[in-house]
């Protein structure tokens, strides 16, 4: 006689493949970060030594990480709402079947294919201050352009810039999530007299409020993490710190600097900011009835 | 008096498919008129079309004397119930009844005294904080009728407003619509596949398929003397014999004769021989389906007990019989 798997540990079967990855691969590199950042690891010896808050001294006197911090901030700040509205409106606008909509679907799309680097590439054309096609384009008014990546506040509106492209996975979600929506609700408003932006207002944006938060809360965590790229490759973290954001911050102490546990802290803190603009975002929201 | 309907030869179609083809109609102020027939007929269509969703390729509609064409939805003074209700899911029943006041701009604290009695009225007053997901099908179709009549139409637009609830509900709810329709005398079109909604429901029934209006009368009317082959099979259960060349009910082969279930009785001095082939027993009658020599299909609706069994042959006699022209369908 064959003995039956008992259920509940076929699910766990199932689940074991998935559990250890994410145990060996995010839990104990996480828990070890949390290790490191009380030692004085360099990243290069083997035997870290126990200084206990010594880093977190460190960390209160560090002007440089007040300017990461404040550069992180102010791209969250900027770039979040930006890629936001350009996610959400594109995907609404393009959302109802009309001729040749897909393929201004594609277009909205394709930077989101393109890998990281070779956007930043092509963006360093795009903002070279002597023939770069942006300043060419508002030379078309008579304006002198800028030298985009030289000046801190045009460095950080470059790098918003570049990242307002790769929104294709907004996007989509908007796109699909309103091509779900009921057409009648919106007959209903029509007989209403409810018109274009009434419906936007009073039925879209509520209806889709619990998919525009989690575009929102996985926008802010994205955007604290891949500006690493186009800073990395446009500006360096430069001019006068204005781009160095904390993942560049970062990179800098770990792998520049030898400074593995310092940056280790760093992780943390950037973790603890992300939790805390995504609790303070939530609480925002209570109300619209999104988290049931 | 207002909530006078004309449609003049409205005709829409959607790519190779005639949905509305030429309809001609008049609803009366206060009256209640029933569109049937069996779904793609194009009911939903015309009221569609009323309500101004949707646009006729020909013809007109007109509300009260005036052309409507051209007149968004909100301005036609016509309220609609949508089958599956269309209420907002993300507010409450009060938040779905203010909508409409609300976007027309009514102060908040009187738009909620309209919504109040407006709930009152429908008996779902101590719902107003529910989610249309904490509802049953019945009390969502209440909120659905709340909303319409805050409208405070010229005319209500029915579509299918039953057809979603179960049967017991309906059969009740059924008997409220008639009652709201009796109290408001407003002018109602309601749209059903449902030939006893039809025949229940609605001083006229206009009786539609493909697009075309097959007949419009008084439900018993329509019933006693259908128009066409069409409209005798389509309304009424069992549906009536229909008898190509007359055959054993005698007549020629011009004609195609009909006869109702219930007019066929088992009768000793019958003409009609026919075989019992089986009895479906439904407790307050039977009906019989039952085969003549010559192979022509008779169901014969009789009280319950009937006395026979199957294989036993019987006679029947044939009353009110129905003549349509073999060609056309049309009655004779």
């Amino acid at each position: 006689m064959t003995r039956r798997p008992r259920p509940e540990l076929t699910g766990w079967a199932f689940l074991a493949p998935y559990a250890v990855a994410v145990a060996l691969l995010v839990a104990v590199p996480a828990l070890l970060n949390v290790g490191y950042a009380v030692t004085d690891h360099t990243g290069l010896t083997r035997d870290p030594q126990f200084v206990g808050l010594a880093n977190v001294r460190r960390m209160l006197d560090d002007r440089f990480l007040l300017d990461s911090l404040e550069a992180s901030l102010a791209h969250v700040a900027l770039a979040v709402p930006v890629r936001f509205v350009a996610a959400v409106g594109l995907g609404l606008l393009l959302a109802a079947p009309r001729p040749g909509g897909r393929w201004f679907r594609t277009a909205v799309y394709l930077p989101t294919v393109i890998p990281d680097v070779a956007l930043a590439v092509l963006f360093l054309w795009v903002l070279n201050p002597l023939y770069g096609p942006l300043n060419q384009f508002l030379g078309l008014f008579g304006h002198a352009g800028y030298n985009w990546l030289a000046d801190p506040t045009t460095a950080r509106l470059a790098v918003v810039l570049m990242l307002a492209f790769p929104i294709g996975e907004g996007f989509v979600v908007v796109l699909a999530a309103r091509r779900l929506l009921d057409g009648r609700l919106y007959e209903a408003a029509a007989l209403e007299g409810c018109g274009p932006f009434g419906q936007l207002r009073r039925l879209t944006l509520p209806l889709l409020a619990p998919v525009l938060v989690l575009l929102a809360v996985r926008d802010i965590i994205l955007t604290l993490q891949v500006n690493f790229v186009p800073a990395y490759v446009l500006t360096d973290g430069r001019p006068a710190n204005a781009t160095l954001y904390l993942p560049v911050y970062i990179f800098d102490q770990v792998f520049e600097f030898s400074g593995f546990a310092y940056g280790s802290l760093v992780t943390i803190l950037l973790m603890l900011i992300t939790t805390v603009i995504i609790i303070g975002l939530l609480l925002g929201v209570r109300r619209w009835r999104v988290l049931r | 008096m207002k909530g006078v309907i004309r449609l003049e030869a409205l005709t829409r179609s959607y790519g190779a498919t005639t949905a509305v083809d030429g309809v001609d109609l008049t609803v009366r102020a206060g009256e209640l008129v029933t569109l049937v027939g069996p779904s793609g007929s194009g009911k939903s269509t015309i009221l569609r079309l009323i309500a101004g969703l949707d646009r006729p390729d020909s013809g007109r509609v007109l509300v009260d004397g005036a052309d409507v064409a051209g007149m968004p939805p909100h301005r036609r003074a016509v309220a609609m119930v949508f089958q599956d209700y269309a209420l907002f899911p993300h507010l409450t029943v009060l938040g779905n009844l203010t909508f409409g006041p609300r976007v027309r701009r009514v102060r908040r604290a009187e738009a909620d005294r309209r919504a109040r009695q407006a709930a009152q009225r429908l008996g779902i007053a101590d719902l107003l904080d529910r989610y249309p997901d904490q509802m049953s099908g019945g009390q969502r179709q209440r909120v659905a009728l709340a909303r319409a009549l805050l409208r405070d139409p010229s005319v209500y637009l029915l579509d299918e407003p039953l057809a979603s609830l179960d049967a017991p509900l309906r059969f009740a709810t059924r008997a409220d619509l008639l009652t709201l329709h009796r109290e408001l005398r407003t002018t109602a079109i309601h749209v059903t596949h449902d030939q006893h909604e039809a025949m229940t429901l609605g001083d006229r029934v206009v009786v539609l398929a493909e697009g075309r209006i097959r007949q419009v009368g008084a439900p018993q009317q329509v019933y006693d003397e259908p128009a066409d082959t069409f409209v005798a099979g389509f309304l009424g259960s069992p549906p009536m014999n229909l008898v190509p060349g007359g055959g054993v009910l005698g007549g020629d082969a011009t004609l195609t004769v009909g006869v109702r279930p219930e007019d066929l009785t088992l009768d000793e001095a019958g003409t009609v021989t026919a075989t019992v082939e089986a009895i479906e027993a439904l407790g307050s009658e039977a009906v019989l389906l039952t085969r003549c020599p010559d192979g022509t299909r008779l169901t014969v609706r009789t009280g319950p007990r009937p006395g026979v069994a199957p294989g036993d042959e019987v006679r029947l006699r044939a009353d009110r019989l129905h003549r349509f022209e073999a060609a056309t369908g049309r009655r004779r």
